[in-house]
């Protein structure tokens, strides 16, 4: 009985995960969606793989080697859950490629775009012009790598498309040796520099491209003059990237950090996806990457999908993809009012990307040029390349500003570019912090400090998602900006912290993890528990990315038996088992899967009608909560309560973008059944475009204020 | 600089104080708006265990010493981005340096690397700029406070600050070398003893110390009890009710409860529970140990926590120069403290009343020939009140036993030296004049040992003008004639012994001043 009722009180973290991406796929699989729309979901889903295999996978793993101890909550042991995941990611895959040949890309050739996934199927003219191209773009950027084929040692290049040629000197070749007769193993890397997609002539109206695996394969015998090739293989390797920096060097940790970025090259090889072209480069491949036959994926063609994506991004075809939403100037902040004078007045929520992110590269801009600003202090976990933000920080220190920045050169797959930013930043007199030893700084603040007439005035910005102009365009997530003392004061105490000059204060407004956040979560969920009576029963609406902490989870069954109303609308992983009678049956879990990624991290809770509403930027993981610094913030001014609760209500009240998880684990879509319930995403965007003060979209470039600072 | 800073800083500019306290180094950054009132924009602290390294070793260890440059090396770059300006930034030291051997060093090694100046406070001023620091944190209560008793208790990781208030005056301080650093590492068990508890060892610790102090004031009739600290700010953040911005009030009953809910915990439990730092956690125990003893030694039924820390002290006294406009009260604090003392070694209070009322008139009327200021005044008028405690002890040499006395004695508002110059009043008051061989005369600096002989020398004839102990001159007027002082005085009554007295104790006047001192009685007052 204990062990029955412990299965299902935790669903497996990484199975969770793995259902997430398949209703990315569902989407995928949607006809009445757009065709391009529905490609670029497909190539998601292959995005979100290699993350999972780079990650999760490659921690499985080595969980297993390590002696396959069963720490997970579901009780599933490390190998256990490595079958399923590697079972269930299979399965998926193949749903994968059978949408995208018998779906998306006759669909796509309907419309004029054409794949050939051959060079045999080009006409005559797309040849010579294919071979052209590959004479004078590509084959200048191949190089062959001689390897032995005996024991082969295989180029890192992580997710790198490569081809592997198996040749044997041509029978009328004369000038080979004695020595090299017999065969060679070359393995050759696709070009990255180039786009993988190539364009070919064709009439008008129509659009034909091959891939660029397909050139190499066929014309790959000039790279061997003198010999003849006996077999090819296209073929990915993705390896481990979880592996940390060396956390004991605070000196040359940057340093660290690139020996680790070096390392993710070489680390252990935890999935090969292979064509079909030679078992015997397989099986060559496969042991030489020690691998088990489990870990080789069979991948129908084309062998990646990933940067399939630069499909949807092609000039015209409008009508396979959505109609655009122009981002909307944010409510109460006209663009001609400083921001400054804009908020000592009121605060102001952005919600991205219904709402533009100009205002917060805005904030960082008029900080750098404003002379009575002193000091300017921010995170950056993740930003744009070329950032307007970054750049307007390096014009704040050059103009004299004291410009601290937080650079979390941990963050992964980014640490390459924070790096460099680092550096341009530094060089402009940036003090750098380069984060914090053992815990990533996940926080998303920015605080100027200003010396106006009256004294002393600060300006915060915190929010949910990265100071990332580029991604604010794609994830929805929200923002908030004000002058009040209090968050002002102790968002200071927060950097002073983070930044190294003092020990970690302890905080009134602002909750920080990993000190205090997770109890006062637990606190929030206990307090609406006791709270909670049948005439007035309590109400907890959280939306956020990812459920995994089990203390979390235990505190919402808690108050699920108490009566209390319980709403999660969760991107991704969910371990809580939802609507099983004495555990949860008043917890209702939805996940939205629409155009843009949902990333907001929002808290309702009713506390007896003294309603309380919270922003935050950590998910409910033990890594967000114990092992980063995280901040979570109260919305306290009436308007912008209404606002996000508006928005918590809409998402969980989604009926056509939305998935509902059941108590076995599965998330069958939300049926609408009348045909008219909302889509949150539209909804959000409708309500931006249609307040009433503010109609018109503003300008999507980003602009630079370029004056000289206001006068006194 | 702009000219829209400027016109700023004429209203209001930030301030930095730093306090090298024993286990950490804090920073405060305040701005101060013109009205005399201030608002904390920051703050930083960070744990430096330096008063580890002096309350065992004596001297701080490099190693500490450079954690500590580090500090206070973020804490200038924190600073830069308020643009302080250099005299607005206040740094102080208290005890662990204050009593490290190689204090000198690191003062000189913490300048080099920051440009800081660290000025060492004594445990008096500590106590003087704490009590002015409570003072305006609780100034919407003075009126309770001049009604009743209270106790002001600060306890540091070196020091425990203690001020015994009546109706609002400065009854006595104490300042014990017993901080919570001190007493953890005498509780680390020396090989084959076991532990006490904390609490057991704590009040075992204080038992003679406590006996000392119920002798001289009694706080049994303590109503108030002022806890000072970041310890007891802890607890406020947690149990307080908010008495407005500057501080809490809570009751006795929930305080004790509070801590007997804590002592269960782990440090890793109070960290986690309570949301405080590590260091933090370390030193709350033991310091609310020290303030639950002492509690129970008062009725106390409220207990006030103060939310300012020595930090706003300094920004009252040197920052807003609230010092000058409490110069008034703070006199009268130190003479307060000074007359307790009287008390407690049963003084002729008459006599001594007197004898610092005379010094005064003959100050005052004097100061063309002197050119003192107030703080010389203060001193003779403590010595005055003081000159005769060392009858405690016996009357043949109780100059020196008085010396000796108040050598070993605290005073409010006066530091160590101070006490020093007074102590050598009270020596020289009487008998033989200072010479080459005496240590404590000697090891004054040439200004003090010149303000001793001035002083000394008023307080000689003060003390002969009433020699017989019966109070009948009181009102004196000096009139200087050619080379003699003429002292006036309306009494009618016979002043044999003070005409003695005053021909055997002039002649250190007669040297300093270069007068004859002569006494004429008069029916009327006045120079003809």
């Amino acid at each position: 009985m204990a062990a029955k009722t412990q299965a299902s009180r935790f669903f497996n973290r990484e199975l969770s995960w793995i259902a997430f991406n398949r209703r990315v796929l569902e989407e995928a699989k949607r006809p009445e969606k757009p065709l391009l729309e529905r490609l670029k979901f497909l190539t998601i889903v292959s995005a979100n793989f290699d993350e999972f295999y780079m990650v999760r996978m490659a921690s499985l793993k080595r969980q297993v080697r390590a002696g396959n101890y069963t720490t997970c909550p579901s009780h599933m042991s490390p190998q256990s859950q490595l079958d399923a995941c590697s079972r269930e990611s299979k399965e998926i895959m193949s749903e994968q490629y059978r949408c995208l040949h018998e779906e998306i890309l006759p669909g796509l050739a309907e419309q004029g775009l054409i794949y050939k996934d051959s060079y045999n199927q080009l006409s005559t003219d797309q040849k010579n012009y294919a071979r052209t191209f590959f004479e004078n773009q590509v084959f200048p950027l191949l190089t062959p790598v001689r390897v032995n084929k005996d024991a082969p040692s295989i180029p890192g290049a992580n997710l790198r498309l490569q081809v592997a040629f198996l040749v044997v000197p041509a029978s009328d070749s004369l000038l080979i040796t004695e020595e090299e007769k017999g065969e060679h193993l070359a393995i050759v890397q696709v070009p990255q520099s180039l786009e993988r997609i190539c364009f070919l002539p064709d009439k008008e109206g129509q659009r034909t491209f091959i891939l660029l695996e397909s050139l190499l394969v066929q014309y790959g015998h000039t790279l061997f003059p003198g010999y003849e090739i006996k077999e090819h293989l296209v073929f990915r390797t993705t390896r481990d990237a979880d592996f940390g920096v060396d956390e004991t060097r605070d000196e040359d940790f940057v340093e660290a950090m690139e020996q680790v970025l070096t390392g993710r090259e070489k680390s252990t090889a935890v999935r090969l996806n292979v064509g079909s072209t030679s078992t015997r480069l397989q099986e060559l491949l496969q042991k030489s990457l020690s691998l088990d036959s489990t870990e080789v994926y069979d991948t129908p063609e084309p062998l990646e999908l990933t940067s399939l994506m630069s499909l949807t991004f092609i000039n015209g075809y409008d009508k396979l993809k959505f109609e655009g939403w122009s981002p909307m100037e944010p409510r109460g902040l006209p663009e001609d009012a400083p921001l400054w004078q804009t908020l000592r007045e009121r605060d102001i929520l952005l919600h991205h990307p219904f709402e533009s992110f100009n205002p917060v590269i805005r904030m960082v801009e008029e900080a750098a040029t404003d002379t009575a600003v002193l000091a300017i202090k921010m995170t950056l976990y993740r930003t744009s390349g070329n950032s307007p933000i970054v750049r307007a920080l390096e014009t704040a220190a050059h103009n004299g500003k004291q410009v601290t920045v937080l650079v979390e050169l941990k963050a992964r797959f980014d640490e390459q570019r924070n790096i460099s930013w680092a550096d341009r930043l530094e060089q402009a007199g940036v003090i750098v912090v380069y984060g914090i030893a053992q815990i990533k700084v996940h926080a998303k603040a920015l605080l100027v400090i200003r010396q106006e007439t009256t004294g002393i005035c600060r300006y915060l910005h915190m929010a949910t998602g990265n100071y990332n102009d580029k991604t604010a365009k794609l994830y929805t997530d929200m923002g908030l900006m004000t002058s009040r003392e209090d968050l002002c004061y102790e968002a200071g105490l927060f950097f002073n912290a983070i930044t190294g000059y003092s020990a970690i204060p302890s905080l009134n407004k602002l909750i920080m993890a990993p000190q205090g956040m997770k109890l006062r979560i637990l606190e929030l969920i206990d307090r609406e528990a006791e709270k909670s009576i049948p005439e007035n029963p309590g109400k907890i609406i959280a939306k956020f990315n990812s459920l995994a902490d089990v203390d979390v989870i235990e505190a919402l069954y808690r108050a699920s038996s108490k009566g209390v109303e319980i709403e999660l609308n969760i991107r991704g992983i969910c371990m809580l088992v939802p609507g099983v009678k004495g555990q949860s049956e008043n917890i209702r879990v939805t996940s939205i899967i629409d155009r843009y990624l949902e990333h907001t991290r929002a808290f309702y809770f009713k506390n007896g009608g003294d309603e309380e509403l919270y922003l935050s930027s950590a998910d409910w993981m033990p890594r967000n909560l114990e092992r980063r610094v995280e901040l979570l913030f109260p919305i306290e001014d009436p308007d912008l309560k209404e606002r996000v609760k508006r928005s918590l209500t809409l998402c969980v009240d989604d009926r056509v973008q939305s998935y509902a998880l059941e108590s076995n684990g599965t998330y069958p879509r939300v049926k609408d059944s009348k045909g008219k319930g909302i889509s949150s995403q539209r909804t959000r965007y409708e309500l931006s475009r249609d307040t009433p003060t503010k109609r018109t979209p503003i300008n999507q470039r980003e602009f630079s204020v370029r004056r000289k600072p206001p006068l006194s | 600089m702009s000219k829209k800073l400027s016109q700023a800083l004429d209203t209001s500019r930030p301030v930095a104080v730093i306090d090298v306290g024993s286990s950490a180094i804090r920073m405060v950054i305040l701005e101060v708006s013109s009205d005399g009132r201030y608002k904390t924009l920051d703050r930083a602290q960070r744990p430096v265990r330096l008063g580890q390294d002096v309350f065992s070793d004596k001297v701080i260890q490099r190693q500490t010493i450079s954690q500590a440059i580090q500090i206070l090396a973020g804490f200038r770059e924190l600073m830069n981005g308020w643009a302080i300006l250099e005299p607005d930034v206040y740094t102080i030291a208290t005890s662990a340096i204050r009593e490290a051997r190689n204090r000198d060093t690191f003062l000189d090694r913490v300048y080099m690397k920051t440009g800081l100046r660290i000025r060492v406070i004594e445990g008096v001023e500590e106590n003087h700029l704490t009590f002015i620091a409570v003072q305006y944190a609780v100034e919407s209560m003075q009126a309770s406070f001049s009604r009743s008793n209270s106790l002001i208790i600060e306890v540091g990781g070196g020091s425990i600050e203690l001020m015994v208030l009546k109706r609002g005056k400065m009854a006595a301080t104490h300042s014990l070398k017993m901080g919570t650093i001190r007493i953890e590492r005498q509780m680390v068990p020396r090989s084959g003893e076991t532990s006490l508890p904390l609490e057991e060892y704590i009040r075992e610790h204080f038992r003679v110390t406590m006996e000392g102090i119920q002798t001289e004031t009694k706080l049994g009739t303590v109503r108030y009890f002022v806890m000072v600290g970041g310890d007891a700010r802890i607890v406020a953040g947690h149990i307080g009710t908010k008495g407005g911005d500057t501080f809490w009030t809570l009751s006795r009953g929930d305080f004790l409860a509070f801590v007997q809910k804590i002592q269960a915990y782990t440090v890793d439990q109070i960290v986690k529970k309570l949301g405080v730092a590590y260091h933090e956690a370390e030193g709350l125990l033991p310091a609310l140990m020290v303030h639950k003893v002492f509690l129970e030694e008062t009725e106390a039924e409220t207990i006030i926590i103060p939310n300012v820390s020595i930090r706003e002290g300094v920004l009252l006294r040197y920052a807003l120069g609230k010092d000058k406009k409490m110069n008034d009260q703070f006199i009268s604090q130190v003479l307060s403290s000074a007359r307790s003392l009287g008390k407690k070694f049963h003084f002729d209070e008459d006599h001594a009343e007197l004898v610092s009322d005379l010094s005064m008139q003959i100050f005052d009327q004097l100061e063309v020939e002197h050119g003192m200021g107030k703080r010389e005044r203060l001193f003779l008028q403590v010595a005055g009140l003081l000159h005769d405690i060392g009858y405690f002890v016996s009357a043949s040499g109780h100059h020196k036993h008085g010396q000796y006395i108040l050598m070993n004695s605290e005073l409010f508002g006066l530091s160590r030296n101070d006490i020093k110059i007074v102590a050598n009043l009270i020596r020289y008051h009487r008998n033989s004049k200072p010479n080459s061989t005496h240590l404590e005369f000697t090891t004054l600096a040439r200004d003090e040992r010149l303000m001793v002989l001035k002083l000394s020398g008023i307080l000689r004839v003060a003390d002969a003008l009433d020699r017989s102990h019966t109070q009948h001159v009181k009102t004196i007027v000096l009139e200087i004639r050619d080379e003699d002082l003429v002292i006036s005085t309306t009494c009618t009554g016979d002043l044999s012994m003070e005409r003695y007295g005053i021909e055997s104790k002039s002649e250190l006047f007669e040297e300093v001043f270069g007068f004859r001192v002569v006494l004429e009685q008069k029916k009327f007052l006045g120079v003809q």
